[in-house]
């Protein structure tokens, strides 16, 4: 296992499209890391310029205190996982797991022994003679991990290793993920555009938009201290709320409700009086209270909570409610904000 | 943890015998050297009997013989091996047919007396033959004893 170190690492293609823009990170020996963002945002750039599948343009790439910026891949020892897992359809499960380190002419017993103990930890052991389109995606996906996992290579990456899989088998193939991390102590780097995949597994979350990143910090960071709007909008399911408000000397006013400041957001926002800021609220955070009323256009119930679409003073939002709630179209729901989140309109930037 | 020689054992279970394939393989390839070599002898009509018919036979059935044997013992089919075993000495028998007496036959040809298999010919598709023979038998044995250790390995281990 190793530590990893990128600094100011930028990808510029040929035709001079910059996919990424100065990223900086020192991920930690052992640490999961995933890196977040929407569809096109650089992230799986990143990882293919760290396992050596892409040029870095400019910028260093550390393994374990190595600079292997200008190495080939074959050098890096690295092992990735892919999303349509890249298996041999000709081979076996055991064939494809050995087979990296056939082609590195290891002893045929220390292969036999690698696999075993991989096929073992991922409960492919009874699966080991079938060819892989008799496996489910689940299991191939498994066997793609093993077939990392017997290189006992320095960094494991992973590039959206279960978008090709259904719900209920995602979720318990990342449970196994981060299973596996624990027991292997590994330093693993993972692609996921799913913010509950990133949540669930990481130590830290690197959030990306556009090539660049937005912010860097644990999955409760990121969720709670929400470095901008963006950052803010991505991470949670239902995302956040936001309304645009007028700051006053005590009070925030917004469309549909005036909402009186305590002490620290007075603090807080006192560069902003008279200027106009973006109030975030998350759908959790918006409790049954007197402040100012919910219009209710849809009541979806998830069991434990509730979800109610409507409107607060002609804005769009979402509150999540801890209860079965049977609102109809058109009914008026008084609520408060519990806790709330301030951006800068013209930084987008979160005032801290 | 396993000793070495157990898991040497224990990869039988998880790996195809592709020693005992590829010596079929090889075995197919010889006798390919040795009916080319026959058949595209120059000697007027001397070939043109009846032998020669069964010969083509033969080789057919060979060649067949020889894939399936490479089949059955890559996968660990004990009947397999000893069956490459009988085609193996059955080359070595075909020297006594076509090469012999071809070997020892002189026609007339335009009007001279011509060998219809010289020294060199002969020598190179009994090596071929003995060659192709070997390795239908190295590949049977190879095969059953590779079979016999797992099928043993798999009782002891309670597996079979």
């Amino acid at each position: 296992m190793a530590s990893l170190s990128l600094k100011n690492i930028n990808k510029i293609y040929d035709n001079n499209v910059q996919a990424v823009f100065d990223f900086n990170l020192d991920v930690a020996d052992g640490e999961f890391i995933v890196l977040v963002g929407p569809s096109g945002c650089g992230k799986s750039t990143t990882l293919r310029m760290i396992a050596g599948l892409e040029d870095i343009s400019s910028g260093t790439l550390i393994i374990d205190g190595e600079d292997v910026t200008q190495k080939p891949p074959k050098d890096r020892d690295i092992a990735m996982v892919f999303q349509n897992y890249a298996l041999y359809a000709h081979m076996t499960i055991y064939e494809n797991m050995a087979f990296s380190l056939t082609l590195r002419k290891e002893d045929p017993n220390v292969i036999h022994e690698k696999v075993l103990a991989a096929a073992e930890i991922l409960g492919l052991t009874d699966q080991l003679n079938k060819k892989p389109k008799q496996l489910s995606g689940g299991q191939r996906q498994r066997v793609a991990m093993g077939r990392a996992i017997v290189r006992t290579p320095k960094v494991f990456l992973f590039d959206e290793p279960l978008s090709n899989l259904d719900a209920k088998l995602r979720g318990a193939t990342r449970r196994e993920i981060l299973l596996l991390h624990k027991r292997l102590g590994a330093t693993m780097l993972y692609v996921t555009h799913d913010q509950t995949e990133a949540l669930t597994l990481a130590d830290r979350i690197v959030c990306m938009s556009m090539g660049y990143v937005q912010q860097v910090g644990t999955p409760l960071e990121l969720y709670d201290t929400p470095a901008n709007l963006f950052v803010a909008s991505f991470i949670g399911l239902p995302p956040m709320n936001f309304f645009d408000c007028e700051v006053e000397e005590n009070k925030l006013v917004g469309t549909g409700f005036n909402l009186k400041l305590n002490d620290s957001e007075k603090e807080l926002l006192k560069y902003y009086v008279g200027k106009t800021i973006t109030l975030g609220v998350r759908p959790e955070n918006i409790v049954k209270g007197s402040d100012m009323t919910l219009s209710v256009n849809l009541n979806e119930n998830l069991g434990q909570t509730t979800l109610v679409h409507g409107t607060i003073g002609g804005h769009k939002a979402t509150a999540k409610f801890r209860e079965w709630s049977d609102y109809k179209v058109g009914d008026e729901v008084g609520v408060s904000f519990d806790r709330k989140h301030f951006f800068d309109k013209d930084t987008t930037k979160a005032i801290r | 943890m396993m000793d070495a020689k157990t898991i040497k054992k224990d990869r039988l279970r998880y790996t195809k015998n592709k020693l005992s394939a590829n010596l079929a393989y090889l075995a197919i390839l010889f006798n390919v050297l040795y009916f080319v070599s026959i058949y595209s002898s120059d000697v007027d009509t001397y070939y043109y009997t009846i032998t020669i018919g069964a010969s083509v036979l033969y080789n057919l059935v060979f060649l067949l013989s020889a894939f399936l044997c490479s089949e059955g013992v890559k996968n660990y089919k004990i009947g397999y091996g000893w069956f490459a075993m009988v085609i193996g000495v059955m080359q070595f028998v075909r020297i006594l047919g076509i090469p012999k007496a071809a070997h020892s036959a002189v026609i007339t040809l335009a009007g001279e007396e011509t060998v219809v298999m010289g020294d060199g010919q002969f020598a190179y598709v009994v090596a071929c033959l003995v060659i192709s023979g070997l390795a239908c038998i190295a590949s049977g044995v190879a095969g059953v004893y590779k079979t016999t250790t797992l099928n043993n390995y798999m009782k002891e281990k309670g597996l079979a």
